[in-house]
């Protein structure tokens, strides 16, 4: 039986080196075609995810599925999955058009019919002109479409891809995302990749999944992980999140009271499934883009908005909006991003006592 | 940005002009290749006196008379086989040393077990006195009843010392292989074998070619261990050896000079032989 | 994984244990039976047990006599080496700019590598002797009157020889450690405003440590087990360990001189020991 579909599932998957447990119990459904991102700290396992996907290193435990069937134990050409490593990995001793044919000259196919088809391939991310190069006279984005090219030539039906950008300096990375986006359209075949850049992983997948110490904390879509993001780990690894403790007061129907140190009467929605006791300590989330910001002699705040009594510590100007950080009684960050236009219209100054307003509905209740 | 700021010297490894170490260091180094080459070219000059000369300076006449005096006397010894088995022991040692030292590296790349006991008995054969082995291999096969010979007991004499000296260069070889160049293999198809012989071969090339180079040397120069190993017929060092108990005429010089020539022919060979190999990889890479 | 790695281990081992088992396992074995047997004065052994070979050798002042000129010559052979190649090494890595050069110019100081130890060892014969080269120089520029004897046939010339043949295994380690040391550490260094003598104590010392204990391991271990120097430079004056055991075994008495051998393969086995304590060389060289 052969693998047709590159849907990929991973069933109670554990992986351990001794008495380390790099990866901890993952469930995980990506369907075929996806573009899936793991996003983390170094060390949170999600390397090991995909080497085990690949086949470079087998789980202690559980089922890994790719289209259907359990590959583990099978060697990586079976699976149908071709991975790009991190630094490439070109073979030096190659030109670019061998190290292309790699995967063809493996299977015997005679040098006419292996340099055929990986000269088509590199028509298709444009670096035909390169072909009779070492990887060595290479440019990093250029030895990235090598790199591309040869994991293609395989005809995968998943592409396996470690922090592929992490090699690229700042321009040249924004440049190959898109690329990247391109050519997983173009081939329709499921990709994974591996980053610990958020931003990264937001501009490009369908689906991003957040992991911390071996664990899946969130897999959703990107606006589901960057807009409602489950716990504070993942509101605070996206970014663009404040978040703030405090006790329950009470729960109101709909609505539950929080009391934060130095504010009371924080009215944040219940979230689907969640329900804390009375005086448990819980976690909220804020956008940054939806904190206004306000003078205290502008009169209280609206119905049914929250108002947190603050100062301000320091403007950063970032060209389409001010990043305002403001003082939240403890260590955590607590920042409001104004947009450029209306921040000059107010123009607070450092130092400045005032009030941050939201609506509560925009706030997220944290597991 | 103010400019006020005093301008800090900023030292750098590129700063024009060299340092004074520079010179200083190029001094000991230039006294360090003299010393290395002048003995040498003195002993060179002395091989080409004639009749009259003699083992020191001043050069007495200009011949090539104690050259063949080396191939035709009698009391120079068995100059022309030593030679002979030499070059043969030298390349059996080679090639037994590239193999197993390239194996022997890929195998402490990963831990196993018993791999530190191995590793110290390596360093240990390394290290062991050249003539004791060589009267212990000697012994060794007296017991057994096998009789000694160059192609037998020295062979294994050399590679006791070749194999760990070998497997030492592999290491800083291998320390620079990157091993993803084997799992991108892998994960494009190959087999173990075919990552071996299209990949880490290839990569590890020039390497191979210095741990050839080194097994050749340090067998073809190799004294102590052969000393009571090589049975009843000698190797070069063997032979030379007799000639500087016995020899007292400028004859040793040029037989100095005759093995370095020898030695260098081999080795140029070898180089001009790889050059070859590149170049018509490089021709064929460029040319498909 | 772990079983594979076992297999594959031992798989790739195996060419190097089958020459360790017969040639350095089974020979050592055969040297330490040898040195308890008794011998008949002509080439015989017999089976026996007894530790008169090792009582004689410990109550021979010749023994200590000679331990201690080994302990000479490699202490003054270690330091000749250890300056020289270590300063040699570094002037090619850091101070020639042009890879292609610092290769060129290595290669140069290994050639004489590839010709005979014994000839490049006689070849200061010409230059060190009575009427050689610098004699014969220095008399005829007038500096001296009489030939300086100590050149040749000496202690000054054992070590000049020691040091002209071993350097080479001093600077092959050395350079190849420093070369793997990263200039920008240096850079950065110099930036944080490191003088050449800090930089070289914190940097360039730590890091080519490995290069200069493996280069130490064959100095020493070539030294200690020397045959021929000593007996050719020094004149028939002083003699090493292992040419005296020689002695022994060119008159057949073979259990004394294995008991020789044991002795001076602990000594070496000792100082090597203390050397790799010092530095973990697999760990260093396979990184």
């Amino acid at each position: 039986m052969t693998i047709e579909k590159g849907d990929i599932e991973l069933a109670g998957v554990f992986k351990r080196f001794g008495n380390f447990t790099a990866v901890d119990g993952v469930n995980l459904k990506v369907p075929d075609g996806a573009y899936c991102c793991f996003l983390g700290p170094s060390g949170c396992g999600k390397t090991t995810i995909l080497r085990m996907i690949a086949g470079h290193e087998d789980p202690t435990e559980g089922e890994i599925l790719i289209g259907g069937q359990n590959v583990v134990g099978m060697p990586p050409v079976q699976r149908r999955t071709a991975m790009m490593f991190q630094s490439y990995a070109l073979f030096p001793h190659l030109s670019v058009r061998d190290n292309v044919a790699f995967a063809l000259r493996v299977r015997g196919q005679s040098k006419q019919e292996r340099y055929r088809a990986a000269d088509s391939m590199l028509e298709r991310v444009h670096i035909t002109e390169l072909a009779d190069r070492l990887p060595g006279q290479l440019s990093g984005g250029q030895q990235q479409r090598v790199a591309l090219a040869r994991a293609a030539i395989t005809e995968p039906k998943v592409l396996l891809l470690d922090e592929p950008l992490s090699a690229l300096d700042e321009q040249l990375r924004i440049q190959m995302r898109t690329e990247l986006r391109r050519m997983q359209r173009d081939l329709g075949i499921t990709f994974i990749h591996v980053t610990h850049t958020q931003l990264e992983a937001i501009s490009l997948a369908d689906i991003v999944v957040v992991m911390e110490r071996g664990k899946i904390k969130q897999a959703a879509p990107a606006r589901d992980v960057y807009a409602q993001p489950k716990d504070r780990y993942v509101a605070e690894f996206l970014g663009g999140q404040n978040v703030l403790s405090g006790k329950v007061e009470r729960i109101n129907g709909e609505t539950v009271l929080i009391n934060a140190p130095d504010t009371e009467g924080i009215v944040v929605p219940l979230r689907d499934g969640m329900r804390p006791r009375d005086g448990a300590a819980v976690d909220i989330a804020v956008r940054r883009d939806d904190i206004r910001l306000r003078r205290p002699a502008a009169g209280a705040a609206a119905d049914g908005w929250n108002a947190v009594n603050t100062r301000v510590l320091a403007v950063e100007y970032q060209g389409m909006y001010v990043k305002v950080i403001l003082d939240s009684g403890s260590d955590r960050e607590f920042v409001a991003y104004v947009p450029e236009r209306e921040f000059f219209e107010t123009a607070f100054s450092i130092g400045e006592i005032v009030v941050a307003t939201w609506m509560a509905g925009q706030s997220l209740l944290l597991a | 940005m103010s400019n006020s700021t005093p301008h800090r010297r900023i030292r750098t490894l590129d700063e024009p002009g060299k340092p004074w170490t520079f010179w200083v260091l190029l001094a000991v180094f230039v006294a360090y290749v003299l010393a290395l080459y002048g003995p040498m070219f003195c002993i060179y000059i002395l091989s080409f006196q004639d009749l009259r000369g003699g083992l020191v300076f001043p050069m007495k006449g200009l011949s090539v008379h104690w050259f063949v005096d080396l191939f035709t006397q009698v009391r120079t010894g068995d100059v022309k086989g030593g030679f002979q088995r030499s070059i043969v022991l030298a390349a059996m040692v080679t090639v037994l040393t590239v193999v197993g030292s390239f194996m022997a590296g890929m195998a402490f790349r990963q831990r196993f077990k018993g791999d530190t006991v191995v590793f110290y008995l390596m360093i240990g054969s390394l290290v062991a006195p050249g003539l004791v082995l060589g009267i212990g291999i000697g012994m060794l096969f007296q017991y057994f009843g096998i009789e000694a010979a160059w192609y037998s007991s020295a062979l294994g004499a050399h590679l006791s010392w070749t194999l760990p000296f070998g497997v030492l260069v592999m290491f800083a070889v291998m320390a620079r292989f990157d091993r993803a160049w084997e799992e991108a293999a892998r994960d494009l198809g190959a087999s173990s074998w075919q990552v071996i012989r299209m990949v880490v071969i290839p990569i590890l090339a020039p390497g191979l070619v210095a741990v050839a180079l080194f097994g050749f040397t340090l067998s073809y120069d190799e004294f102590s261990r052969s000393l009571q190993t090589s049975g009843s017929l000698n190797t070069l060092p063997l032979e030379i050896w007799s000639m500087t108990l016995n020899v007292t005429s400028p004859s040793l010089y040029a037989l100095g000079t005759v093995t370095t020539i020898a030695s260098f022919l081999i080795i140029g060979l070898c180089l001009g032989l790889i050059a070859y190999l590149q170049r018509r990889r490089a021709r064929r890479v460029a040319g498909a | 994984m772990t079983d594979r790695n076992r297999k594959t281990g031992w798989f790739f081992a195996a060419p190097l244990v089958v020459v360790l088992i017969p040639f350095f396992i089974a020979t050592i074995a055969v040297v330490l039976i040898a040195s308890f047997l008794e011998h008949d004065g002509f080439g015989g052994m017999i089976a026996s047990f007894t530790l008169e070979n090792y009582a004689d050798l410990l109550r021979s002042d010749l023994t200590w006599k000679l331990y201690l000129s080994m302990v000479k010559f490699s202490v003054l052979t270690w330091i000749g080496t250890l300056v020289i190649g270590f300063w040699v090494a570094y002037f090619l890595v850091f101070h020639v700019r042009n890879p292609l050069l610092s290769i060129g110019l290595f290669l140069l100081g290994t050639v004489p590598f590839w010709t005979s130890n014994i000839i490049r060892m006689i070849s200061w014969i010409p230059l060190l002797g009575k009427e050689g080269l610098i004699n014969s120089t220095l008399r005829a520029t007038g500096v001296i009157d009489e030939p300086l004897e100590f050149l040749l046939f000496s202690d000054f010339a054992v070590v000049v020889a020691y040091v002209h043949q071993l350097t080479i295994f001093m600077i092959v380690p050395i350079f190849n450690s420093m070369a793997r040391i990263d200039k920008r550490t240096i850079e950065a260094a110099l930036d944080a405003g490191a003088t050449r003598s800090e930089i070289m104590r914190w940097i360039v010392v730590p890091l080519s440590k490995s290069g200069i204990a493996l280069g130490s391991i064959f100095v020493l271990s070539m030294v200690m087990g020397d045959f021929f120097v000593v007996k050719v430079m020094s004149g028939g004056g002083s003699a090493s360990i292992v040419s005296a055991l020689f002695e022994d075994i060119a008159v057949l008495q073979y259990p004394p001189a294995a008991a020789n051998a044991v002795v001076l393969l602990i000594v070496v086995v000792v100082v090597i020991s203390l050397i790799l304590r010092t530095v973990d060389v697999r760990k260093e060289i396979t990184r």
